[in-house]
């Protein structure tokens, strides 16, 4: 059985502080369910991504709050939490629900909120995406590793700093083209002199912003989709592989995780990536981004900075860089911004019949890949 | 008294100085006293221990370069005393975390002593009889600081940090042998800090004549008597040396020339490191003694008592001095750092936590 | 931050020490003492101690912030390959910036990693310095 998106929505990325994460998902749904022909009461799972909620907002289970006040009834409501990668972890669970035939109707919501507590706290909660008993607990951060990266990268590939800036660009002028996107302006490379460093050589420039938001996707099967008043969007295949810590690679720059998973994708479902296939990954920091895409096969190793100009549909949303990263809703903001590519209602056009979303914990240590095509 | 002569002796011994240093001059200019005053009781500088260093760490280095310069089996060391007045813990072992970081087997005794400035050559002492008795096979003595004074006290001027660190064993295995070991204490209010204060008081003159200078010399002056040595039998003579002017002044008033002190002097140069203060100046003179030379050492802590300790080098000592930084290395190794970047290592700035 | 006294308490041989695990089977060398190779997953591993002498192979000066780290900051982060061949994650301590470079051989030393709460436990680890005998 086929899973289908019928409905996406998602709030503005931005710093929420008026809002709690029950407004803000309200939003998504309503935007979501909206032309879907179905409403709160027709959907049979409700599954919830949150990355932090136990530590931001010391709140266990939101699934069953969020069911509770947002008037979803004989819903079946759980949460799925796995670091950056919940998003892409919880869809896979709603196509797994959907292709056994265990439901038709899942709706799954993503939510964060960074913003409830200053920097010095907040750092604190991202960093546990790290191996606490080895890196947390030693204060390793997770721009540290973003750093010793770029290092690597500059230094085997003869790559320069300035020019690894050219993502982050990018991600901004595409950003001031998208609605939802939390950086809504342009920079410049003559702006990374006076960034402030985060672990140096990376910047503030170089890395995702704090943001809060909250996304939501409406999955159903077949003949659900038919009846919807949307262009159904199917949900072809999920993919996903784990790498070992920083420390015990013989190569920092190669995603090994996110290039094992692709290379099963591919062969699985006959695809193949090219610089105009729309994908949208995971670019915590930018160098992350170029990593990606190379371990995705769109561009030669270490000649990613080159590719960026020839992939117009990379992050048409403005990526982690710019449309910011509300963990636990990031994965599900990119299968949106890629759905209304599909659909024809994003800022570019686009013929392709596939693509891609990737999403990531930490450099490469758990990665997913989650293929959409368009309806046929 | 104890003497134990050619049975126990100091197997390995090891230094640790941190690597950052501010001038004296610095300090009291940032005070308001005349800078004059650090030639007055000849301090330079002083070792500044850095954010993430405290008694157990230091403590820790220096035990480990004994270790390494002993070249045993950790398992067979049956004791671990710190002496130190700045306890990272109020209530809680030092020597425990050092002991385990190390390696040191469960069944050992272990605690830490206090006793201002000399708590770590009672370690000594309690391991050489611990040895000498047949209780344990070694003991280790350390003596770690990071001492505290009142800012803008004239304390400050060398309060410093440091450690030294002492592996006490059989004779046949060491690098100098114990002759003789005394110790004078009596009750002598020269310096204290009560529980629960950050910083330690004296009484400022009081705490040179009634207090270091009559324990020092009535404990060396003891142990002439009972060993029947004499001023000109030794070849160096080590004091507690809370500036550089104190030791040479006793020293002359015990009839020892400028030239027998003057090497196992290293305050001026990393201030007073308290409890490892005569240790650090021994651990020099050994990684500069020939075999056969007979070294005097007597630490002093306030409240207040003095040891004296007389040690013969063996022919060990060469071949040991080279597997573990030594006190002149430690003592190059520096970073200068201004009042300010002291005041925040030594968490002397007033921070709301989180 | 406070961590939990059992955890920290349980985590001292591979905070107080550097242990290696080495793999019966596959070969391979990998820190910390691990229940299994994490190359080939075997259980057949020994754990060997560190010497704790190694050379910085990538580092980071990091002003990443978090509650109780502004004593430290900033802070170098680093790779250190062990002479015994695995690489290690840690923090080098007392280095100069402008002085510090890839190569720098470095030894292991007792720290703390952090001890903010005046009332709290003293966290205590291994981090690395640059080789104080040359």
């Amino acid at each position: 059985m086929k899973t289908y998106v019928v409905g996406s929505g998602v709030t503005k990325v931005d710093r929420h502080y008026d809002k709690n994460y029950l407004v803000l998902i309200d939003e998504a749904v309503g935007k979501t369910l909206a032309n879907s022909g179905l409403d709160a009461s027709d959907i049979e799972y409700l599954v919830v991504s949150t990355a932090f909620s136990e530590s931001i907002l010391n709140q266990a289970d939101p699934s069953t709050y969020i069911a509770q006040n947002l008037g979803f009834r004989n819903v079946k409501a759980l949460t799925v939490s796995s670091g950056e990668v919940s998003g892409a972890v919880a869809l896979d669970y709603a196509h797994a629900l959907i292709r056994s035939g265990k439901a038709s109707r899942v709706l799954v919501v993503g939510f964060e909120k960074m913003s409830e507590y200053p920097s010095w706290v907040i750092n604190r909660v991202y960093a546990k995406i790290l191996e606490y008993e080895v890196e947390g607990i030693k204060n390793v951060a997770p721009s540290d590793y973003a750093a010793l990266i770029m290092n690597d990268y500059m230094r085997r590939y003869g790559v320069s700093r300035e020019s690894i800036i050219k993502w982050s660009i990018k991600m901004h002028e595409n950003a001031v083209k998208t609605p939802h996107a939390q950086l809504q302006f342009t920079i410049s490379a003559d702006s990374l002199s006076k960034a402030l460093r985060i672990s140096e050589p990376l910047t503030m420039l170089d890395s995702h912003p704090t943001s809060d938001g909250a996304a939501a996707l409406l999955l159903v099967n077949e003949s659900v989709a038919k009846k919807a008043g949307t262009t159904p969007i199917e949900l072809v295949d999920v993919e996903s592989s784990v790498n070992l810590p920083i420390y015990l690679r013989d190569d920092l720059t190669y995603f090994s995780a996110t290039a094992a998973a692709y290379k099963r994708l591919s062969s699985r479902n006959g695809v193949k990536l090219t610089t105009n296939t729309a994908v949208n990954v995971y670019d915590t920091y930018d160098i992350y981004g170029l990593l990606t895409i190379e371990a995705l096969e769109i561009c030669a190793r270490g000649e990613a900075v080159k590719c960026v100009d020839e992939m117009p549909y990379l992050n048409v949303g403005g990526g982690l860089k710019a449309r910011g990263h509300p963990v636990g809703a990031t994965p599900l903001y990119q299968v949106h911004e890629l759905r209304e590519l599909m659909s024809g209602t994003s800022w570019i056009k686009y013929d392709g019949d596939i693509s891609l979303a990737h999403a990531m914990s930490g450099p490469d240590n758990n990665a997913w890949l989650i293929l959409l095509r368009g309806w046929v | 008294m104890t003497s134990s002569r050619f049975r126990v002796g100091i197997v390995g011994w090891g230094a640790y100085i941190p690597v950052y240093r501010i001038k004296a001059k610095e300090i009291a200019r940032q005070w308001g006293f005349d800078d004059r005053v650090t030639d007055s009781i000849w301090i330079e500088e002083k070792a500044v221990a850095g954010a993430d260093e405290d008694t157990v760490t230091m403590g820790w280095y220096a035990a480990r370069s004994a270790l390494l310069r002993a070249g045993v089996n950790p398992g067979d060391i049956g004791a671990v005393f710190v002496g130190t007045e700045s306890k990272p813990y109020a209530v809680k072992p030092s020597s425990t975390i050092i002991a385990d970081a190390l390696g040191i087997s469960a069944k050992k005794l272990s605690t830490d002593l206090e006793f201002a400035c000399r708590a770590g050559s009672e370690g000594i002492r309690i391991s050489v009889s611990l040895v000498e008795s047949g209780a344990v096979r070694y003991g280790l003595a350390i003596g770690s600081d990071t001492a505290q004074a009142n800012p803008g006290d004239v304390l400050e001027l060398t309060a410093s940090s440091g450690a030294a660190a002492y592996l006490v064993g059989p004779a046949d295995e060491s690098v100098a042998v114990f002759e003789s070991l005394v110790t004078y204490v009596t009750d002598t209010p020269d310096f204290w800090r009560r529980d629960g204060s950050r910083y330690p008081a004296h009484g400022e003159g009081f705490t040179g004549e009634p207090a270091y200078f009559h324990h020092i010399v009535s404990a060396v002056k003891m142990l002439m008597n009972e060993s029947g040595l004499k001023p000109s039998d030794f070849d160096y003579a080590v004091f507690h040396q809370p500036n550089g002017k104190f030791p040479l002044q006793v020293g002359r008033m015990l009839g020892f020339p400028r030239e027998k002190v003057l090497p196992g002097i290293v305050t001026p140069w990393i201030g007073n490191t308290y409890n490892a203060s005569a240790l650090l100046g021994l651990a020099k003179i050994l990684e500069n003694s020939k075999p056969g030379q007979r070294i005097l050492v007597a630490p002093f802590g306030s409240g207040a008592g003095a040891d004296a300790i007389s040690v013969l080098v063996t022919d060990k000592v060469l071949e040991r001095v080279g597997k573990a930084p030594t006190v002149e290395e430690l003592i190059a190794r520096k970073k200068y750092i201004s009042y300010a970047e002291y005041a925040k290592f030594r968490n002397l700035i007033h921070r709301n936590l989180w | 931050m406070k961590h939990s006294i059992s955890i920290f308490w349980r985590l001292k041989d591979n905070h107080y020490k550097i242990y290696v695990t080495k793999c019966g089977d596959c070969g391979r060398v990998a820190p910390l003492k691990r229940l299994k190779c994490p190359y080939c997953g075997s259980r057949n591993v020994e754990h060997i101690e560190s010497r704790g002498f190694g050379e910085l192979i990538n580092y980071t000066v990091s002003y990443y912030r978090t509650e109780g780290s502004e004593q430290y900051l900033p802070r170098v982060v680093g790779l250190v390959k062990l002479d015994e061949g695995p690489v290690i994650i840690g923090e080098i301590t007392d280095v100069d910036l402008n002085e510090l470079s890839i190569g720098t051989r470095v030894e292991a030393v007792l720290r703390k990693y952090s001890s903010e709460d005046p009332n709290g436990l003293i966290y205590y680890g291994l981090k690395f310095i640059p080789v104080i005998k040359k």
